[in-house]
């Protein structure tokens, strides 16, 4: 407790050894089930993942379960070069804009060059970790890449409005928070139970009546394996540009009806914190609501925004109970996101290595994204 | 002392305006979003009693009210999905996980903001990194570990060194994470000094001064873990399916995913099966949401 004072000479004093060991006792019993359920078991996936193991420990494999996932490894390098070529023209970018040169059409032009060159390269790694790689789970991560897609911004953009509309002078303020906030405190296979009834195929089901009212015919929603944009414009596209299936946009939309309530909240504490004389001061100097929403309201509020983000994003690509009770045998996959593949390998084929191998895989995938959105937006946060 | 201890952000506070008539058009567009917001994030809610209570062509024909509410459908699917017994264990399974992340978070919580010992703040990051790692990676050593595969677990003799079907198995791993032990730290870091200097002045040891001064006045976040802890416990859903194959502790919202499984077209019966899982989660919630939602809004953000 004499933490301002400057360094002590080292002595041995009972009384701080007593301290330190009351330290040690009081946090003890939660580093002890924290490590034995959450740090041991890091390790010891490692040591899963390189063994032949179904069931039961089998032989050493090496990289054998790393390759039958990725494929080819070549793949995987051009991959990945693939997109630190796109980091390359980020940067490239952002030097251009901050020397404000005047040969910025000359460096746009090339950062879009760089931009479809990495696209190529990436497009041609993937193909070729596809040939010979596991289908199933490579084809797991883009429709995680979906899902986070599909669910992080429309998630943040709803809860922005409404915080912002609860900010107001209004009545029943807390009342309205308390509805918002019900659909995250609801368990998953409850709200599964009633959003599989909105979104059955019937022509009676809710969603089906509502389209309805536009003159759209009913869909087959959570059964469609169809790409949505194909049912909606009767085009033909495949592979990652045609987008989620219809399944998916029904699972995306059970996503962000669960977790708008939730951002809208720490949205709210956001904007209180926001010191009214800036507001006040706009309005003396003539700006409207839009104005003072674009010029103060979002550059404050951007460390909460990229936190929400980050948690969202992060919490997208380990999500498994939603999509996990939403999956019907007729969604053919088309919604089985990373987690639910990794938990079918365990649980259905009881591979143990492979799935851990599997698992492995996805933890570095969101370690790279969150150093990246780190990079990224970071730099743009406000923090006043 | 007050000051420092309440929740600093101003949730109630808005922002000072003058009501001028020819805003009334923004405030109705302001009230028009939010009852659209309620009206989206309620219908399921109401959709989930009303089916509740039809009968099974009503179900079908999609009505949007009983004609006549069918009470016993809730005795039906409660006897068909032995929800009674799933009640039960739900119940059990959280109260002993609540009450092991109260114990750890609490004094890991204390140890972490106000006792200086070596490698603190080396272990704090350890743990707060465990949040990030998905449960996927987790989860497939932790079930061998659970089976006995790895260690033999204590326990009876009967249990043969494994926790499968078995309560701690259920418990064991909810009883501490890094989000309730930061959550209190903040809170407790707060704290004045004076206080404890106060009370060491009296011969109080940390314990003393623990439970005797800094419960007390951490009624707020300790309600924000319980209720978090709560969901967590309450909600759990792919971990209780792996580890209970058979149904002696099997929880609630597995049953409930069982029932979904075989219960097939009857719409009415899983709704009051749903409904029968969503209560206690809905009465936790209105009796502790002030201090929830506003304790997620001060510990979410001050990071």
């Amino acid at each position: 407790m004499t933490a301002s004072q400057p360094k002590p000479p080292f002595r041995l004093r009972w009384i701080d050894i007593k301290e330190q060991l009351t330290g040690y006792l009081f946090v003890s019993p939660a580093v002890l089930i924290i490590s034995l359920f959450g740090l041991f078991p890091i390790g010891y996936a490692f040591y899963m993942s390189v063994f032949n193991w179904n069931v039961r420990k089998g032989d050493f494999n090496g990289l054998d379960n790393y390759e039958k996932a990725i494929g080819d490894w070549t793949g995987l390098g051009i991959f990945i070069a693939g997109f630190l070529l796109m980091g390359v023209a980020y940067w490239v970018w952002q030097n251009a804009l901050k020397s404000a040169s005047n040969r910025v059409l000359l460096v746009g032009a090339f950062t879009a060059f760089l931009l479809l060159a990495a696209g190529w390269v990436i497009s041609d790694g993937w193909a070729r970790m596809l040939l010979t790689g596991d289908d199933r789970y490579l084809e797991s991560l883009p429709l995680t890449v979906f899902y986070a897609l599909g669910t992080v911004p429309a998630e943040l953009a709803l809860a922005l409005l409404l915080a912002y509309a609860l900010f107001q002078n209004i009545r029943g303020k807390e009342f309205f928070r308390m509805l918002y906030f019900l659909p995250y405190i609801t368990p998953a296979v409850a709200s599964a139970v009633v959003f599989r009834t909105i979104f059955s195929p019937r022509e009676t089901s809710l969603v089906n009546q509502f389209i309805g009212l536009f003159g759209i015919e009913a869909q087959k929603w959570l059964f469609e394996p169809k790409p949505l944009v194909n049912l909606m414009f009767g085009t033909e596209l495949e592979g990652f540009f045609a987008g989620p299936s219809m399944a998916m946009v029904s699972i995306i939309l059970f996503g962000v009806w669960t977790y708008v309530g939730y951002n809208t909240v720490i949205f709210l504490a956001g904007l209180g914190s926001i010191p009214p004389e800036l507001y006040e001061a706009a309005e003396i100097d003539g700006a409207n609501a839009w104005q003072s929403f674009r010029h103060i309201t979002l550059p404050l509020l951007s460390p909460v925004t990229f936190y929400l983000a980050l948690i969202a994003f992060i919490g997208t690509f380990k999500a498994f109970n939603h999509i996990y009770v939403m999956r019907v045998p007729s969604a053919q996959g088309t919604v089985n996101v990373a987690s639910v593949e990794i938990f079918d390998t365990f649980y259905k084929s009881n591979q143990y290595g492979y799935a851990a191998a599997q698992a492995i895989l996805l933890f570095f995938i969101i370690m790279a994204l969150t150093v990246v959105q780190n990079k990224i937006f970071g730099e743009k946060v406000f923090y006043g | 002392m007050d000051k420092p201890l309440a929740a600093p952000v101003a949730l109630s506070v808005s922002a000072p305006k003058k009501f001028q008539p020819r805003q009334d058009w923004k405030r109705a567009l302001v009230y028009l979003v939010l009852i659209l917001g309620a009206f989206v994030a309620v219908l399921p809610f109401f959709w989930m009693i009303s089916a509740s209570l039809m009968t099974l062509g009503e179900t079908i024909n999609r009505q949007w009210i009983p004609k006549i509410p069918q009470w016993e459908n809730y005795i039906t699917a409660w006897e068909e999905a032995k929800f009674a017994k799933y009640f039960l264990n739900s119940v059990v399974i959280t109260l002993v996980s609540l009450a092991g992340l109260l114990f750890t978070s609490i004094l890991a919580g204390y140890a972490f903001a106000r006792i200086k010992f070596r490698g603190r703040d080396l272990i704090f990051a350890i743990l707060l990194a465990t949040m990030m790692i998905p449960e996927s990676v987790t989860m497939i050593p932790n079930f061998l570990m659970v089976r006995g595969s790895i260690i033999p677990l204590p326990g009876p003799a009967a249990w043969k060194g494994s926790w499968l079907n078995q309560l701690p198995a259920l418990t064991v791993p909810f009883m501490a994470n890094a989000f309730s032990i930061f959550l209190l730290r903040q809170f407790f870091i707060k704290i004045p000094d004076e206080l404890w200097d106060a009370a060491r002045l009296d011969g109080a040891g940390h314990l003393r001064f623990l439970v005797q001064i800094v419960l007390p006045l951490s009624k707020a976040p300790i309600m924000t873990v319980l209720t978090f802890g709560f969901i967590g416990a309450w909600n759990a859903f792919l971990w209780p399916l792996l580890v209970t194959t058979k149904d002696t502790w099997r929880p609630l919202m597995v049953g409930l995913w069982t029932f979904v499984n075989e219960a097939g077209p009857e719409t009415q019966l899983l709704m009051a099966g749903a409904v029968i899982t969503v209560i206690p989660m809905l009465i936790i919630y209105f009796l502790t949401q002030k201090q929830f939602t506003e304790g997620i809004a001060t510990t979410g953000l001050k990071g």
